[in-house]
């Protein structure tokens, strides 16, 4: 089986962490975010994943070859000259994904972090007989995005309804696809969105099905998206590999911790904690809801929530680090200084206090 | 006459030639044309008649004193051949440029680009001052970087080729200050020639006077001769407090309290070699260690850098920087500058780039490679780099538009807006001091000046 990743774009939302790599190479709980996917996907089966980007493609391509050996799965790109959209870049990976043996091929949307039940989702996709599948997701306040209106006991979609004003239902777009080839054959090799223009007309014929996704679901293409994110993933995590979460006396609630980090004495760390490889976390600091990524030192009874720390960076001992402060690559925040939301670019040095949140470049 | 007295005054003339030439050979000063015609008047003088056959390469203005009239084509010779070997390569100068950081003052101009090559009226900043030392006969120029190597190295090969001076750069892994680089880099800059050499600042516009500075600096025989600028606040920066007759420098002061002077370092230097001995080897300030210390030896001498001076690192004095600069073309070769009906003030268009009817460009605008300006586009104190488009009816002042941007129809674009590489301003959008991050569309009006990420 194949699949294909919608990679696309330039990241800007997570910036200032996209300043420093790609999109899907950005850390989640201690690995690259697309890695969630691909093995993920590699668990099921699949033996080729096509990456559809467009952006920095010699970075993506070193870490490709790198994962490639791996993980034992084929990682291939395909480029877009110009963006087209959700679903132009299935039409551009055409030959790529058709392979003559008339397999479904997975389509994932890079931002997005689930349990990723796509075994279910292949038997839920031969016993409907369709032409595709889409994976939907319970939300709170459906009117924020497109709304998937379907048959509850069938999963057949009847139609899709773009952030509505009355209530039609509460299930959106999760970003996950089963396709059957003959998708391929409705797309134009031309900028085009796969909810307006693609699903519409299968749907419209009857062939689309929807299933409900168990488990958490979040896109964290964003800073607060991401934090939350991290809070589902753990909670997940403890539900079905405990073992990789940390535990000891100075450990509360979900933390995940990279074997190669030091956490000193007198620490209390979580809940929602990822700490990467290389870290240092020296004594007396607290730390919950925030990801410390690679190689960052966290001095002595500095207190950091609800935070991002970019790679190599350092936070000074008793700085304060809070609400949705986002620290990019090598950003070192002085002995004492509180930052209140603060979103720093790289290579900086923050000697002041940030009061309200703000952007530092 | 007899052969025994022409031996005698071949002699005498060939030990003249040879005293004056170990005079010339020791001090470097003296001036081989009054040598020539010292030698030729001396002989003259003597009222010497020699035979022609005569040949040997410091004897040549014997030969020619019979015939007075020639003596004088003949020194002139000589002292063009002098001085085309002073400038060909007999002296190899060196200079250091200091490059360093990441530049994050120029943000988002240097997401993209590395700082000196983020282009100043359309060229790369650090061929300006490159290209400044060429002129004066730098055969070697040492760029000290830390950040982005690759990127660097890749634009030195273009440009090694095309400008026919060599490149090379000397990479800190740790940040060394200002004076640490240069420690880092001795072995490039110092040769057995004993000459001087420049150290630059990469940030720094002027009109790069460096000839003048060669000759004050061997005119105060001291160890190091620095560029010191005026300026109206010195409050806010390290004054340089000096002799005005002589130039030597006393002490420098930082951001003073009370007034000491209003001169500050503008960041271009002519140290003598032995200034690498007092720089070890670590984050050191050259303001701060080792200068003062040169000046207490009275060895440290300041010249008031003539025209402009800009430190351009950041873009509110980058677009002034532009005016400064735009205006020195004027006075100096104001054939580069554009004309015409459209054209006001001091602006700069390249070759490549097109404009439409019915703009207005200028004052003090710089208009990259490939831009295309749309029709009834009024343009002022803004630069706009390569490729980017500007549609019609658009205004834009007081900003920086990055390369590939575009800016909407009727857009408005002012107030020190600075749009990063590929931003694209949609039509009739207003933007009031916008810095927008390379990749991003800007749907709606950005009304007061923020970050836009």
């Amino acid at each position: 089986m194949k699949a294909l990743i919608l990679v696309g774009g330039f990241g800007t939302r997570l910036r200032p962490l996209t300043l420093s790599v790609p999109k899907p190479l950005v850390d989640f709980a201690n690995k690259p975010m697309i890695l969630h996917q691909i093995e993920a996907l590699k668990a099921i089966g699949v033996n080729e994943v096509v990456l559809a980007i467009n952006y920095q493609p010699e970075v993506m391509l070193n870490f490709l070859k790198e994962f490639e050996a791996k993980l034992g799965i084929k990682i291939t790109c395909s480029q877009e000259t110009e963006p087209l959209g959700t679903a132009g870049p299935l039409a551009l990976a055409r030959d790529k994904l058709v392979d003559g043996s008339g397999e479904p091929f997975f389509v994932l949307n890079s931002d997005v972090i689930s349990e990723y039940p796509l075994k279910e989702m292949i038997a839920f996709h031969k016993a409907h007989g369709g032409e595709a599948s889409i994976m939907v997701t319970k939300v709170d306040e459906p009117s924020k995005y497109g709304v998937v209106v379907m048959d509850e006991t069938t999963g057949q979609v009847e139609k899709f309804v773009e952030k509505p004003k009355l209530f039609v239902g509460n299930k959106i777009n999760a970003g996950i696809y089963l396709l059957n080839p003959s998708v391929l054959d409705r797309i134009e090799l031309r900028p085009t969105s796969i909810e307006k223009e693609v699903f519409p007309n299968i749907a419209a014929a009857k062939k689309l099905y929807a299933m409900v996704l168990p488990g958490f679901w979040m896109d964290i293409g964003q800073p607060r998206d991401y934090i939350s994110g991290l809070t589902l993933y753990l909670d997940s995590l403890r539900k079905n590999s405990p073992s990789k979460l940390a535990s000891g006396p100075h450990i509360v609630g979900n933390v995940i911790v990279h074997e190669t980090a030091n956490i000193g004495e007198g620490c209390l760390i979580g809940p929602d904690v990822a700490i990467g490889p290389g870290c240092v976390v020296e004594s007396g600091v607290r730390l919950s809801r925030c990801t410390v990524m690679r190689g960052v030192r966290i001095r002595k009874h500095s207190c950091i929530s609800s935070s991002i720390i970019g790679w190599h960076s350092t936070v000074g001992q008793w700085a304060r680090v809070e609400n949705m402060t986002i620290l990019g690559e090598d950003v070192h925040v002085c002995d004492e200084v509180y930052s209140n939301g603060g979103v720093v670019l790289p290579h900086k040095e923050i000697k002041s206090n940030i009061l309200k949140p703000e952007i530092v470049m | 006459m007899t052969s025994s007295s022409l031996q005698h005054h071949i002699w005498l003339g060939r030990k003249y030639w040879i005293l004056s030439t170990y005079l010339r050979i020791s001090t470097r000063r003296v001036d081989s044309v009054w040598v020539g015609v010292d030698s030729v008047r001396f002989f003259i003088l003597a009222d010497l008649k020699l035979d022609v056959s005569v040949c040997s390469s410091d004897l040549v203005l014997l030969c020619v004193v019979e015939v007075p009239a020639l003596s004088v084509a003949v020194f002139v010779l000589a002292l063009l051949s002098f001085l085309a070997s002073e400038s060909k390569g007999d002296i190899k100068m060196k200079a250091l440029i200091l490059v360093g950081g990441f530049g994050t003052r120029l943000r988002p101009l240097t997401l993209s680009f590395p700082k000196p090559l983020v282009d100043f009226a359309n060229k790369p900043m650090i061929l300006h001052q490159i290209e400044a030392l060429k002129a004066i006969g730098v055969t070697e120029v040492v760029l000290a970087i830390n950040y982005q190597p690759e990127v660097m190295l890749n634009f030195l090969k273009d440009f090694e080729t095309k400008l026919g001076i060599k490149i090379t750069c000397s990479q800190e892994t740790e940040p060394l200050g200002t004076a640490g680089p240069l420690a880092l880099a001795r072995d490039k800059l110092i040769d057995d020639s004993g000459e001087p050499f420049f150290v630059l600042n990469s940030d720094v516009i002027s009109e790069y006077p460096l000839k003048e500075m060669i000759e004050f600096h061997k005119g105060h025989g001291g160890e190091a001769s620095i560029m010191v600028t005026k300026v109206d606040e010195p409050s806010k920066y390290g004054v340089v407090v000096m002799e005005d007759s002589t130039g030597k420098v006393d002490k420098f002061v930082e951001k003073p309290k009370l007034f000491v002077g209003n001169k500050i370092n503008a960041g271009i230097y002519l140290l003598n070699p032995s200034v690498l001995d007092r720089i070890e080897l670590r984050p050191t300030s050259i303001e701060k260690e080792v200068f003062p210390k040169i000046a207490a030896e009275k060895k440290l001498f300041a010249m008031v850098l003539p025209g402009f001076w800009m430190d351009i690192g950041q873009p509110r004095d980058y677009i002034s920087g532009l005016r400064l600069y735009l205006d020195s073309l004027r006075k100096k070769s104001s054939s580069k500058l554009a004309s015409g009906s459209q054209i006001v003030g001091n602006v700069i268009v390249d070759e490549t780039a097109k404009i439409g009817e019915g703009c207005l460009i200028g004052p003090d605008v710089a208009i990259g490679p490939g831009c295309i300006i749309e029709q009834g586009v009024r343009l002022k104190s803004c630069t706009i780099m390569r490729g980017v488009r500007v549609k019609k009816h658009a205004c834009v002042s007081s900003s920086i538009i990055g390369w590939h941007s575009t800016v909407g129809q009727w857009a408005r674009v002012d107030n020190m807006t600075i749009l990063g590489e590929d931003v694209h301003v949609c039509d009739e959008i207003y933007s009031n001091g916008g810095v927008v991050l390379p990749h991003k569309e800007i749907k709606s009006n950005i009304l007061k000046p923020e970050i836009v990420m």
